[in-house]
Parts: structure tokens; C-alpha cells; sequence
């Protein structure tokens, strides 16, 4: 069947109403919405059925097409979220246009909303698909455009996760540009010189990978570098990048000793802020590039380090580049940062003592290998107490949230096995060390429950504290400790406890990194707590619903680094589903121009934020011109044109308003 | 024909959004947190699309209210709330030049996990113009 | 012997994302499943959490489409029974149980079913909880949508035979191997539940103490019971406990690991049991709750908020009395720890992962030791790898995960198979690396 001459061609519609094993049917009359839909003179066929979205379902539909020559169906069920894509493609594979299809919700938007009303729920069924029947019997057939894509993909974000992407995307053989806004590739797995439940140093998993990515001729490494803007769409961006030089250029003699003579010292953040650094620096010594980088909110551009460096290697005066790339996917790998606690909040802020658990992580690394004793602040730490949930699970009306912020209600998944993790080492290195760890729940899953057990048989004293209540961390100062927290203990039936500490170490949570701008540049959704939102968990659960965009890592949600380098690798599959192939089908909900109604005002122009339109000679005058791969879909320009020549297609108004009408009356039943 | 069981209803068209309202919507479902039947929820990328005239259509056929699902600020399209904001603030201009009541209308913002913040939204519609209803006749 | 690209053993949700991922990407895939359907453990759930979707309108689409794509061949009641290197490539001995229904003659009417005099309760689709015979469509929503005759049931009266409107039923079918020829091999193999051996918990014997997929097909919209009543006596129950950590966190069951899903399973299903059930009493026993995933935490706060009773302690026995209702003696922790004993009319045991399938005798992959679960050679850098070359693990056959993680690990070991193929992968492991190239910038 042509699907011109489905155009011309008399409606003939079919309904079926699915009762979603009683989701809907338990509710819904759905033999009754049957029935009376029946009798709109379009509908030629009409039926319910158990499961729809089964295979019997979809071949009925399939079948029922071929039978009574059906060109426009309707299934009445659940979220078209769900099943509307399932549902497009049997009416294609029929033959007919797959846009010749409406999918109508009556469970989510019906019979879960108005349980206790079965009539009006039936009623509303009805309406609803009479509405549907009015639009869809006037929709024209749709017709998706083709782009070619360019075979390139970027990656933001030079941790495991960007790392881990570019280079399986790179073994798919698709070339990559791996773009880090930091000097240094490695992200926060660097931080962290034993990670658990392997041991291992993460700057040693992190070498292992950047040494592949590096060695990969496909791929192109872009450190201090970040996305300014972006246009265009899935198959084919055009990313601008910002390169903010490293002021070191070369490797020449004396650039430790220019380190050294840097004038300028400020909060090392590889440290947590536990040391110092200058502002020409590199974080650590195997630090990839290995060239130090220079600070330039910090560089006074004094001139001293280039007298270590006799004048070389050093350009204090570069030049900012920008630089345009194209490229047909990209993959958020930009991951997290450690939640930074509220002044005062346990005591944070007030006492050097208490701190954070990355902090600990770093001061560990950073300690005398062969001191017997753990000595902070100059004082020997024979008492710690960990603090669990700080920045996560928060509950309104217990904690405060940051300004402007919400809670962090979600569980940051790491932070328990990584503070027993810690504990564990420090028993090993200090045997005499005392160890109180002030938990709400023990969230060691999985195979980490190991990491658990060895706390409880190293003798670290667990305190449950209840959900509701936030221990009270008070500054002492007598032999037993420094800090006195006191706090209710489930495990002793609610008795209060007073635990001693000469250290508090804070268990925070993880926040996705601030990205705002590129949020906005992508025009990416996100959810709760900032994370960027999966398409639907379990039907695209690495990808944004923002086509052409893939999500890896903690960007998304707390994850351990097994998890993430998992996540990255799906990412990077689904990535590659899209670039190894030379065109994707476009969108056809897009905005389409009616030349003949058409006067070349512009106004469209003005109004389009996309830059999809552009005014061009055409039919004797200038016309508007609609770029389909470069429409965003939105409809802005629709309302501002004052011939209305202008359709968004699939949402035209004049059938919305058959639609809304046909809601408004419905099809009696006599 | 036969009087039907929502005909007396105030009826409420629902403008959703792909991204965020009508997932939100749905998530009342998945709640299945209760509101009035008589509201009708369709989905466009963004509201942005109509035009003024679209609204007083609406209301000529018959509904009481028209609520606007919108993603607000957290829209995907560029500058698209701003827009919609705007044109909004035209048709309740046209609104009060026709002697329509602007409490039939209304702009908010539901995102995707908003469902309690919607079922509100459009229960308190509901009772307003259930009492504007009832006053009328 | 037939060709294919890659092998994927096992059609749960993490084979079957797996298959469609390297369909979609042009690759030639078969697919084997050892029961008559695919869909695994996800197709038996309720809802899934933690958004309460309908497990069935997750998986039906996904077992719809590896049925009918082009690049995927799917054999069910298949298994492998030797997978070996063969060059670079591997030979799969496959063996696939006898039907005994044509397939390609099956409409799947159920007209079997209905003329089968055997009634039986297996461990099948229904948990053991209602009736099935011994031949018939595994379940509504199977894939294939095809009959299956179980031998070990099936008393040859051929009145099944006489009923098939399409004499479809063939008794003269034997089971049968063959092999084939693959350049990769997924293994996505999934999990069981924890047998329930535990002798102080009843070890299997009290009838209204059930396992949390049978609590999960009572919640479904298939239930085999039509609605939540108690297995024992269909009573509606009005006071429900889970018992956490059921089957896991304890060595001496040889489990010691944390299954990470039954916390969110259980917190899921009370959730469910108070809208169905609003006056009922629901009860978690638990040491902790685990709900670290996107969304967990809130879904958990909002059970806590319907009003779902959660109790820190660890259930030591259960005991059964005549009424069929049960005694849950449970210990609270440290000094003062108490015993306290509460009575339930159903009690659900939380259980944990085990794995389904062990490799030994098969191929020669090793499985970790303590756990049993297909071992990962790489768990930080390459968690899909296993000890061999070219084989690659997803979902649940190698350690415990929700759906999201089993999906996503199906995609990731997609990709790695993808690679292998390509020889990108062998690459990797076998070849020289190249120079180091400069960083721009
Ligand atoms: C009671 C319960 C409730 C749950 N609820 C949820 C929930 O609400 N949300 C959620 O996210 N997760 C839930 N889960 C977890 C979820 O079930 C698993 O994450 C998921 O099913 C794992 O999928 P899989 O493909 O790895 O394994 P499976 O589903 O076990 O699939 C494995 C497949 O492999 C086949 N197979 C095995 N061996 C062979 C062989 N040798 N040859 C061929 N085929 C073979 C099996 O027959 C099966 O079809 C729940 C688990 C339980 C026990
Ligand atoms: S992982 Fe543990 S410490 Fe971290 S938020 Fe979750 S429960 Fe709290
Ligand atoms: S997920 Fe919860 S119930 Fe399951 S083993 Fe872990 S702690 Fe126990």
C-alpha cells in the first residue's frame, strides 16, 4: 500500500482496549468503552484484550489491519512512554504510515487516577479516545528525514568514565575527542591510593587506562579544555571548546624548582584542602600530562618560576583558543564532587579535627610511611569516630539544605564501604587505634559485605543512630578525647551514648559536579539532586532523552568505580549503535513551512533559537527554509508567524483542536 | 441521547509536556495518588506552540479551565518558558476583553516527579470552578 | 554447522538486552534459553521498583522484539552443554529438550492444555503456587507463544493430541544436539533464590511462610490466586512479616555475601501489599536496609510513610502453629538485646541470589570461589571479562544486581563482545601497544 493513496483514502479506524491484566480492566468497563467507540462511524473495528502489548496482541493489531483494511489505529492502554514505539512499529510493518497510529493512556492518566470511580473512569476513556479518533483520522502521513552522521564522538570528562568511553568507542573503531576541563587527566579515582575491594592504587587503574587511551591513535586527549557551546543535533554537533593554556610548554630543566620558588600557595584540592600548593603545580608525580600546569586565578604572573627555568618553557602571556569540533554523539562522563558540609555541621569548620572522608583518604596517602603513630594536628589520634549519611538521606525538618539547594535525599551508595574500608586499613597500620563508626544503616552490598565483617572482627564499634536524630558533636578537651558525640544507640535499645574521639571523620556523599552550563548547552534534563535523568531507567537507562546524548558515571547517579566503568561501557555501545552507521532517521516532529502561505516576514527567524530557519529565494520571493536536522521540535515558531504558514508536524493545531473537542463530547452511548 | 456521568463536570484540558509534565503526570498514576476525572491531558513538546487564539477556542467549545503543565524553567527548549510566560500574559489580556474569568487559566510548572504537586494543581481547579459553576446556575 | 557471531546463553532480561544490542548493531546472534520461554525472572514479577512499572510491560516488548528480529535466532529449551575454543573462535554443543508440539504448526490456543488431565504445581511460572499441566503455553505472556509438553509429566493418554485443532502435537520429537560455530560467547545465565534449607525458618515446610518471587506472582496482575490470600488456607491476611537477610549474610548457608536487591524487592512488595491490603499489619525485619540505588532511598522513606512497620532485628525462628499462623521469634541486638516473639498470618522470606548455572564440565570459566558466581577477572577495569578470552559475562550470572544493573551490564557486554568481534579486543589483550602520542594541550 502507497501511503499517498493512504492520504486520500476514507478513515477506517481501529480500536483496541487493553486491559492490562486488570490494571485497566479492574477499573475501566473496557467492554463497554469497546462497544460505544464502536459506534463512531470511522471506527470499523473495535475490541479489548488481556495483554496488548503481548505478541497475541500485537499480531491481532497486525492481523486485523490486513483483515478489514484498517489504515488508522488506536490502542487505548498504558503511559504511551511505555508502548507507543511498540505500537508504531507493527502498524509499519503493516504497511500503513507508523504516525497513522495513536496510542491513548487510560491506565496511567485513567484507571489509576480514578480507582474509585469506575463510570467516570469508563467515561473518560471513551472521550479520550473519540479525541484521539478526530485527530488522528485528520493527521496527515509523517515522513522522517535522513542525516548523515559524523563519525566522531565526543567525551566530556577525562576520569574513569570518560577514559573508559573513549576508549571502547575508539575499539569500535570510531574516533574520539576526549575533552577534561582540569589540566590533569584521572579524575577522583586519583584521590584515592587504595580502593576497595581491590587494593589496588587508583592512580594505578586510572595509568593503566589513560597509558591505552593515550597509545589509541583514534582518540584525541584535550586536557584544560572545555565546551563553551554547541549546536546543531543527534548525528551531527558542532561543539565549540575553550583551551585554556597550560603556561608550561615544554619539559625544560628546572620546572620542579620553579614549583618550589612559586610565591603563591593556596588549598591543594587534590588534598582536599588538607595541603598546600602553589600556582604552578602538578598534583602528584606520575600526573598525566606530566608537564605542571599553571593556575591562572591564582598566577599573579610574578615572573619568578621563570627564573628557575631560565626564562623557557614558561609563557606566562598565552593566548585563550577557542576551537570548533563536529561530532555525531556525546557521552557526560564529568562525574562528582565529595558533598562539602555546612559550616558548623558536626562540628565542620570549628575544629581542624573534624574532617572529611576523602580528606582522611588524602592525609593517609600524605603520612609518614613509617611513623608507628597517627599524629593530626599534632595530636596523636588514638580515638576515631566515623560519621555516616553526611550529605545524603537527608530528611526535611532534620537537616538543613544548602542555599538555594534542595536535600539530598538519595543514599550516596560508596560512602559506607569506602569508610570501612578505611577503618580496616587504618586498624592494620595502627593496631591500638579505636574505631566508633555512627551509622544509620550498614550499606555494604553486594560482595562489599566482606569490607563489613572485617570491621566487626577488627573490633570497630558500631552505633546505630536513629533516621530522625543527628548526633551532637561536642569539643572536649580532656585525656579521653577531644570531641564527646553524643547520640541514641538502636543497638543498645535506645540508650543514650556519649563516644569519645580525637578525630571525627565526616562519611559525605557525592554530588554531581556543577555543570550547569553545560546542562543548559546541550539542553540536557536532570533530576533529583542535580544528577542527569536516563531516558526511563529500564528502557534506555544510559541515555539522555535528549537524543544523541549518553550518560556515564556518577554524573547520573552515585556509583561505585565498577559500576561506572560498566555504565561507560554501555554508553559508549549505545553510541556506537548510532556512529557505525551512516545516516539516522531524523525526528519528523518537526516544523515544516506552507510556501504558498509564506511572506517572507522573518519573523520565525528571529524567533527560532536553533538557527534552523533561514529565509531563501523561493516560488518568486523570500521564503522561510527549515533545516529538519537543526529543528529542536519545540513549535516556538509556530504561533509568532502571522499567515500561519507554519506547522509543527504532528501537532498541527487546527487537529489538536478536533482532538480537544472530541475529549469534550465524546461518543454517547444510547 | 442520555445524560452522561461527567457531562455536569467542570472540565479541565491539561497542556503536557513530553519532558516533564506529562511523565509527571503519569507518575500521579503510578501513585495512584486520586484527582476528578473530568480532566483531559494532551501532549505537545511545548506549550509554546499555541497561539492566543488557541486558548479562546478552547474555552468557546466549552471547558472551564485550561491548566498548563509546563517544564518552567527547566524547559529543553531555549528561552521557550519566557516565550510561553509572555504569550500567556496576551491571553489573559484577551481574556478580560472578552469577559472571561482569568481564573480559568492557569501557568504552572510540574516536573517529572511532581505528581503530588499536580493532583493539587488540578484539584484546586476543579473546586474553583465547580463553584463558579454552581454559582452561575 | 551454522554460524553465528555471537552466542548468548540465557534469555532473562540481561541476555535478552544483550541479544538486541548487538542485533541492532548488525551482528548475528543466537540466542539459547534453557525454559520454553524467555523473559526470565523479570517476566514472573509483579512491579518492579523503584517505580512500580508492570514487570510484564518492561519485558513483554523486549521479548517481542529479540523474537522477531532479523538478526536474531532464538531457541528455547536449549542449553550448552560444551562450549570450547576452537581457534579463534568457539564450537557450542547445544543441547535442546524435545517440545514435542510443532512449532511452526502451534497457535498456541491452549486447546491442549485444557484436555490435559495432569495437574501439576511446579517451580515454574507460578512459583509452585498454582496449577499447570503437562502440556500447554508456559504463561500468557511466553515467548515463543508455542505449547510445551514436559515428559517427565506427561502420562502419553494423547488426549492433548486428539484436542490440537492443528495437530501439532508430535510424540515422536527427541531432544537433540547441535553444534555451532561462534566468535563470542556471552554468559547471562541469571540467578536463583536461596534454596529455603533453613531449618529454623521451617526449612520449607510451614505453608504460609513463601519465598519473595512466589510473594511477587501473588502481587502480579497474573496471580495464581487472584488477589493476596494466604497459600495455607486462602485466608486474607491482615498481618504480613519479611523476614530480611533470609537467605544471605550468613555463612553458615554458604551465602555470605549481601544479595543487594531483597531489601528494595521487599520495601516494594509491602508497598504493594498496603494498597491492596489497607488494614493489614506489614511488618520488615531487617539488620539494615539497603536501598543505595537511584531512587531507593526515597522509595524506602515513602514506605515508611504509608505506614509499612520496619523493626531492626534479626529473626532467629519461626515457628508454625495449628491455625497455620506463625510465631517469629526475633532478636534485637547488643547489651540489653531482648527476644521477642510476634505472631503473623504470612510470613514472607526475603531471599537472596544464588547462581543459576555452574559452568564446570561445561566451559572452563572460573567461577569465584566463596560466591560461586562466574568469577571477574577484571571487576574494576573490565567487569564483563572472564577468565577466558573471547567469553564474556552479563546480569545477574555474575554476582547479584537489580534490573537497571542487569540491563546496563547486558549493554556493557555487548559492546565488549562487539569489540572482540573486531578484533579491536583481541588486540588488547594479545598485541603490542603502540607508541604513547602527545596530549594537545
Ligand atoms: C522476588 C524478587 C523480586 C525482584 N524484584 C525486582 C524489582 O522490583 N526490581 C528490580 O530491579 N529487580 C528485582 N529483582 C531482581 C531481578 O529479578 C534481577 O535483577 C533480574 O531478573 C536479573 O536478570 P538476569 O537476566 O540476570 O537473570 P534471570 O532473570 O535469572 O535470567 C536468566 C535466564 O537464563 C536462563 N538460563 C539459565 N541457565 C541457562 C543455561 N544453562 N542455558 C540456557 N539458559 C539458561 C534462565 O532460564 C533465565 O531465563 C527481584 C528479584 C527477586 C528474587
Ligand atoms: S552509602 Fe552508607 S553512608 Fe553513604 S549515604 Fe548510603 S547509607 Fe549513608
Ligand atoms: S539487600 Fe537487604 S535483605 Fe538482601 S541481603 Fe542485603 S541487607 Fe539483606
Amino acid at each position: 500500500m502507497s501511503q499517498r493513496t493512504q492520504e486520500n483514502e476514507e478513515p477506517r479506524v481501529g480500536v483496541f482496549v487493553c486491559h492490562c491484566g486488570g490494571n485497566i480492566s479492574d477499573v475501566v468497563d473496557v467492554e463497554k468503552v469497546a462497544k460505544t467507540i464502536s459506534k463512531d462511524p470511522r471506527v470499523k473495528y473495535a475490541t479489548h484484550f488481556m495483554f496488548m502489548c503481548s505478541d497475541p496482541g500485537q499480531n491481532m493489531v497486525a492481523e486485523k489491519i490486513k483483515e478489514l483494511k484498517l489504515n488508522r489505529v488506536i490502542v487505548a492502554a498504558c503511559s504511551p512512554k511505555l508502548h507507543e514505539l511498540t505500537f508504531r512499529k507493527v502498524v509499519a510493518k503493516s504497511g500503513l504510515n507508523p504516525y497513522f497510529y495513536e496510542h491513548v493512556n487510560i491506565r496511567e492518566q485513567d484507571s489509576w487516577v480514578h480507582s474509585h470511580e469506575p463510570e467516570k473512569a469508563t467515561e473518560k476513556a471513551i472521550r479520550l479516545i473519540e479525541g484521539a479518533i478526530e485527530r488522528l483520522t485528520r493527521q496527515n502521513p509523517l515522513k522522517p528525514g535522513k542525516k548523515k552522521t559524523v563519525p566522531h564522538a565526543l567525551v566530556i570528562g577525562g576520569g574513569v568514565a570518560g577514559l573508559t568511553a573513549a576508549l571502547e568507542l575508539a575499539r569500535r573503531d570510531i574516533p574520539v575527542t576526549l575533552v577534561e576541563k582540569s589540566p590533569f587527566l584521572g579524575g577522583r579515582v586519583t584521590q584515592i591510593d587504595n580502593i576497595y575491594p581491590t587494593g589496588e592504587d587508583g592512580k594505578d587503574l586510572v595509568d593503566d587506562l589513560i597509558q591505552k587511551v593515550l597509545k589509541n591513535d583514534l582518540i584525541t586527549v584535550r586536557t584544560n579544555t572545555e565546551v563553551v557551546d554547541a549546536s546543531g543535533s543527534i548525528g551531527d554537533y558542532q561543539v565549540t571548546l575553550k583551551i585554556t593554556p597550560r603556561g608550561v610548554e615544554e619539559d625544560v630543566e628546572g620546572l620542579d624548582k620553579a614549583i618550589e620558588i612559586c610565591p603563591i600557595s593556596v588549598d591543594n584540592e587534590f588534598d582536599y584542602g588538607t595541603t598546600k600548593r602553589k600556582a604552578i603545580y602538578k598534583p602528584y608525580p606520575k600526573a598525566v600530562p606530566n608537564l605542571p600546569a599553571i593556575d591562572w586565578n591564582t598566577c599573579t604572573r610574578c615572573g619568578e618560576c621563570l627564573k628557575a627555568t631560565n626564562n623557557k618553557g614558561i609563557n606566562l602571556n598565552p593566548e585563550f583558543k577557542e576551537d570548533t569540533i563536529r561530532v555525531g554523539a556525546v557521552v557526560m562522563a564529568t562525574g562528582f564532587k565529595p558533598y562539602e558540609p555546612l559550616p558548623g555541621e558536626y562540628g565542620y569548620g570549628e575544629d581542624p579535627n573534624v574532617i572529611t572522608l576523602p580528606q582522611l583518604i588524602r592525609i593517609m596517602e600524605n603520612m609518614d610511611p613509617n611513623s608507628k603513630e597517627f599524629i593530626y594536628n599534632g595530636r596523636k589520634i588514638k580515638k576515631i569516630a566515623f560519621i555516616h549519611c553526611v550529605g545524603s538521606r537527608q530528611i526535611e525538618g532534620v537537616h538543613t539544605p544548602k542555599e538555594g539547594k534542595e536535600l539530598n535525599t538519595y543514599c550516596s551508595r560508596v560512602c559506607c564501604s569506602t569508610t570501612l574500608w578505611a577503618a580496616n586499613r587504618l586498624k592494620k597500620r595502627f593496631p591500638d587505634i579505636h574505631m566508633f563508626d555512627l551509622y544509620r544503616d550498614i550499606r555494604t552490598y553486594q560482595f562489599y559485605e566482606d569490607i563489613y565483617e572485617e570491621a566487626s572482627r577488627n573490633n570497630v564499634v558500631f552505633v546505630k543512630f536513629p533516621d530522625e536524630e543527628i548526633p551532637q558533636v561536642k569539643i572536649v578537651k580532656d585525656d579521653k578525647g577531644l570531641f564527646r558525640i553524643e547520640t541514641t544507640d538502636i543497638l543498645l535499645r535506645g540508650k543514650t551514648v556519649a563516644v569519645p574521639a580525637d578525630l571525627v571523620v565526616l562519611a559525605v556523599g557525592i554530588e554531581p559536579n556543577p555543570i550547569r552550563d553545560l546542562i543548559e548547552i546541550f539542553s540536557i534534563p536532570y533530576g533529583s539532586g542535580g544528577f542527569l535523568l536516563e531516558g526511563h531507567p529500564k528502557l534506555r537507562p544510559v541515555e539522555s532523552s535528549m537524543e544523541g546524548i549518553f550518560l556515564a558515571g556518577t554524573a547520573q547517579a552515585p556509583m561505585s568505580i565498577q559500576e561506572t566503568i560498566i555504565a561507560a561501557t554501555a554508553a559508549a555501545g549505545k553510541a556506537a549503535t548510532i556512529l557505525t552507521k551512516p545516516e539516522i532517521e531524523l525526528s519528523p516532529f518537526v516544523a515544516s513551512v506552507n510556501l504558498d502561505k509564506c511572506e517572507g516576514t522573518g519573523r520565525c527567524v528571529q524567533e527560532c533559537e536553533y538557527n534552523a530557519i533561514e529565509l531563501k529565494e523561493a516560488n518568486g520571493g523570500k521564503k522561510a527554509v527549515i533545516d529538519p536536522s537543526l529543528c529542536a521540535g519545540c513549535g516556538a515558531c509556530v504561533p509568532v508567524c502571522p499567515n500561519r504558514a507554519i506547522t509543527l508536524e504532528g501537532y498541527d493545531i487546527d487537529q489538536i483542536l478536533a482532538q480537544v473537542e472530541g475529549m469534550l463530547k465524546g461518543v454517547k452511548a444510547e | 441521547m442520555s445524560e452522561t456521568v461527567l457531562d455536569k463536570e467542570p472540565k479541565i484540558l491539561v497542556i503536557a509536556t513530553h519532558a516533564c509534565s506529562y511523565p509527571g503526570i503519569d507518575n500521579a498514576g503510578q501513585g495512584h495518588l486520586e484527582y476528578p476525572a473530568s480532566v483531559f491531558v494532551i501532549r505537545v513538546p511545548d506549550p509554546v506552540l499555541f497561539p492566543v487564539d488557541f486558548y479562546l477556542k478552547v474555552f468557546e467549545m466549552g471547558y472551564d479551565g485550561i491548566l498548563i503543565a509546563s517544564c518552567g524553567t527547566d524547559s529543553p527548549y531555549k528561552k521557550s518558558y519566557e516565550k510561553l510566560s509572555k504569550r500567556i500574559d496576551e491571553v489573559y489580556k484577551a481574556m478580560k476583553e472578552k469577559g472571561i474569568d482569568i481564573s480559568r487559566l492557569k501557568l504552572t510548572a510540574i516536573c517529572t516527579v511532581c505528581a503530588e504537586h499536580y493532583v493539587k494543581e488540578v484539584r484546586e481547579m476543579y473546586e474553583k470552578l465547580k463553584a463558579m459553576k454552581a454559582q452561575a446556575s | 554447522m551454522e554460524k553465528f557471531d555471537a552466542v548468548i546463553v540465557g534469555g532473562g532480561i540481561a541476555g535478552m538486552q544483550a541479544a538486541l544490542d548487538l542485533g541492532d548493531q548488525g551482528y548475528k546472534v543466537l540466542l539459547l534459553e534453557k525454559q520454553a520461554s524467555i523473559g526470565g525472572t523479570m517476566i514472573q514479577l509483579s512491579k518492579v521498583f523503584p517505580t512500580l512499572d508492570c514487570a510484564s510491560c518492561i519485558t513483554t516488548p523486549k521479548m517481542s522484539a529479540v523474537s522477531s528480529h532479523e538478526n536474531i535466532t532464538l531457541w528455547t529449551l536449549a542449553e550448552p552443554k560444551k562450549i570450547e575454543p576452537n581457534g579463534d573462535r568457539f564450537k557450542v554443543t547445544v543441547f535442546q529438550k524435545a517440545r514435542y508440539v510443532n512449532e511452526k504448526d502451534c497457535t498456541g490456543c491452549g486447546e491442549c492444555e485444557q484436555a490435559c488431565p495432569v495437574i501439576i504445581y511446579d517451580d515454574g511460572y507460578d512459583e509452585s503456587l498454582g496449577p499447570t499441566k503437562a502440556v500447554g503455553v508456559p504463561f500468557a505472556t511466553a515467548m515463543p507463544q508455542k505449547a510445551v509438553l514436559h515428559d517427565d509429566y506427561c502420562i502419553f493418554c494423547g488426549k492433548c493430541a486428539r484436542a490440537c485443532p492443528t495437530d501439532a502435537i508430535d510424540f515422536t520429537q527427541r531432544d537433540k544436539e547441535i553444534e555451532v560455530d561462534a566468535g563470542t560467547v556471552i554468559l547471562a545465565t541469571g540467578f536463583l533464590q536461596t534454596p529455603t534449607i533453613k531449618e529454623e525458618y521451617g526449612g520449607g515446610r510451614f505453608k504460609n511462610v513463601i519465598t519473595g518471587k512466589q510473594m511477587d506472582r501473588i502481587l502480579a496482575p497474573t496471580s495464581p490466586f487472584g488477589g493476596v490470600y494466604r497459600p495455607g488456607d486462602g485466608k486474607i491476611p491482615d498481618s504480613i512479616a519479611f523476614v530480611q537477610c533470609a537467605g544471605s549474610r550468613d555463612k553458615s548457608i554458604g551465602v555470605p555475601y549481601c544479595s543487594a536487591v531483597c531489601c528494595m524487592y521487599a520495601i516494594k512488595q509491602a508497598t504493594l501489599l498496603s494498597a491492596a491490603l489497607p488494614l493489614a499489619d506489614i511488618t520488615i525485619y531487617y539488620m539494615d536496609i539497603r536501598t543505595f540505588g537511584k531512587g531507593h532511598e526515597e522509595f524506602y522513606e515513602q514506605a515508611k510513610a504509608m505506614g509499612v512497620n520496619f523493626v531492626r532485628g534479626k529473626v532467629a525462628k519461626i515457628k508454625e502453629k495449628e491455625d497455620g499462623n506463625l510465631i517469629v521469634r526475633v532478636e534485637t541486638f547488643g547489651e540489653d538485646g531482648r527476644i521477642e516473639e510476634f505472631e503473623h498470618d504470612l510470613v514472607v522470606l526475603s531471599l537472596g541470589l544464588v547462581p543459576q548455572w555452574y559452568p564446570k564440565g561445561i566451559v572452563n570459566v572460573d567461577i569465584d570461589e566463596t560466591t560461586k558466581f562466574i568469577k571477574l577477572i577484571k571487576p574494576m577495569t573490565d567487569p564483563t571479562l572472564t577468565s577466558m578470552p573471547g567469553i564474556f559475562v552479563a546480569g545477574t550470572a555474575g554476582g547479584p544486581k537489580d534490573i537497571v544493573e542487569s540491563i546496563i551490564s547486558g549493554s556493557a557486554a555487548a559492546m565488549k563482545a562487539a569489540e572482540w568481534l573486531n578484533g579491536k579486543l583481541r588486540d588488547a589483550f594479545f598485541a603490542k601497544e603502540l607508541d604513547v602520542k602527545q596530549v594537545t594541550n
